[in-house]
């Protein structure tokens, strides 16, 4: 064939099919590059040939396939998204079809290999520090994320302390120990705000054991009013606690209690102090 | 046309893909139903494995998510590039080639059928496998030897000990009678 002459059908048959040898696929490409009448045959052809498809057996695929496949699409939006980057006007050329290559044939060794080898290790090296060097500046941002919410906790929690310290309605009560307890404690208590501030000196809670206090409330059952241990409520030596608003406190009680507090108070009163 | 809903029966594989382009996954997942069937099975009546089916269902729908924007239509069917898309990546993993990407854009697929709706799918599955059915056994073993095996001319000459010009004209004919049937 020559490339004024229009391929044969049963040739363009054989290439929708893939029936061509590689040679034989690759004569035709010139041709079918230049000749829009044969290219137009060919993608008839392919349709055609696409529907043997409906020669298979029909099965659905696992739905498990089709939401591991949305969830690769937003890592890939997310991912896209994470690096985009503004690009000038003339950058749009990128956005037009790229033609794919055809896998090339392998070829001798050439003198290239010595400069392009070492070239692509050199830069398989440079992309695996750089990584490397994302990851770590990755980690140090995480960890000053981190550290920043913890001051902005911290500041918050001061607020609160100088709010209810400063507001006319908090009243004290003064904790005082309860049998052979040698300790002392301060509660600083708003029930409009609904906040208990208080600091307590006593031993070291016994082994397997916590610290609990509780507001009683003038009718119902005990309020927990947190765990004395280190936790979101904890400055310093000074245990503030949101309890519900308007609640009218008639004492205040610190009793000895499983680790990690309980419901309701079990254990023996250390410190107790009416309001 | 109801060019908003995602039914099934209604929009069409343009209106999807345009809205696919705007990474939209509702019409993502309509196109992913209406097609995912057809590619898989394509697939794996070619590599007879589940697990390399799948792959090859989601490399191709991957691919549709990723380049949707490029499909040009009057270049021809998205359905038809999503079967010789499956097809050819089978084949490529059958025969052990590097796995070549097909364009959306590059290779132009002219279907000439109806796809869209679950009825035409289940009406073409009939007509194709009634044409398939009425061949000579001759002639649909070339089809199946090419189409399916990824098998060259000359190979499926060698197979069957017959001449390569026989195979050439066997797989002619049944195409022919394909087209014929579904024209």
């Amino acid at each position: 064939m020559t490339n004024s002459e229009h391929i044969q059908d049963e040739e363009l048959e054989l290439n929708a099919l893939g029936g061509l040898t590689e040679e034989e696929a690759a004569g035709l490409a010139s041709h079918l590059a230049s000749c829009g009448e044969c290219a137009i045959k060919l993608a008839q052809s392919r349709g055609s040939a696409a529907l043997l498809s409906f020669a298979a057996k029909q099965e659905q695929p696992a739905g498990t396939i089709k939401s591991e496949l949305v969830a690769r699409l937003r890592a890939n939006r997310e991912r896209e998204e994470h690096y985009a980057w503004p690009l000038p006007a003339n950058h749009q050329e990128d956005k037009k079809p790229k033609v794919v290559a055809e896998p090339a044939e392998a070829k001798p060794s050439s003198w290239w290999n010595w400069v392009v080898v070492p070239a692509a290790i050199a830069l398989a090296l440079v992309s695996l520090g750089l990584s490397w060097q994302n990851r770590r500046v990755s980690l140090a941002l995480e960890k000053q994320r981190q550290a920043t919410q913890a001051l902005l906790h911290d500041r918050e929690e001061t607020e609160k302390l100088v709010g209810i310290l400063a507001a006319a309605d908090t009243v004290t009560v003064k904790l005082a120990p309860v049998g052979e307890t040698v300790g002392s404690g301060v509660v600083k208590y708003n029930g409009r705000m609904g906040m208990v501030v208080y600091s307590a000196q006593l031993p070291e809670a016994p082994a397997g054991k916590s610290y609990q206090m509780w507001l009683a409330p003038a009718t119902g059952a005990a309020i927990n009013a947190g765990v004395m241990e280190k936790g979101s409520h904890w400055i310093g030596a000074v245990w503030l606690v949101q309890l519900p608003a308007n609640t009218e406190a008639k004492a205040f009680a610190v009793t000895v209690e499983p680790a990690g507090g309980a419901p309701q108070p079990t254990g023996p009163k250390v410190l107790v102090g009416a309001t | 046309m109801n060019t908003t809903s995602t039914s099934r029966e209604t929009t069409s594989d343009w209106s999807l893909l345009e809205r696919i382009a705007q990474k939209d996954e509702v019409a993502f997942s309509a196109l992913y139903d209406r097609y995912c069937a057809l590619v898989f099975s394509t697939a794996k009546r070619i590599l007879h494995r589940t697990g390399e089916a799948e792959e090859i269902l989601q490399d191709v729908f991957y691919q549709v998510w990723c380049t949707a924007e490029r499909f040009d239509q009057a270049r021809g069917s998205l359905a038809g590039w999503l079967l010789v898309a499956a097809r050819n990546r089978a084949i490529s993993k059958l025969r052990r080639k590097a796995d070549r990407t097909e364009e959306l854009n590059e290779n132009g697929v002219s279907l000439g059928v109806d796809m869209e709706s679950h009825a035409a799918q289940e009406l073409l599955l009939g007509k194709v496998r009634n044409v398939l059915a009425s061949l000579p056994d001759g002639q649909r073993e070339a089809l199946e030897c090419v189409y399916f095996e990824g098998m060259s001319h000359s190979e499926i000459a060698r197979k069957t000990g017959q001449p390569p010009g026989t195979v050439k004209t066997r797989i002619r004919s049944a195409m022919d009678t394909l087209k014929k049937v579904l024209s």
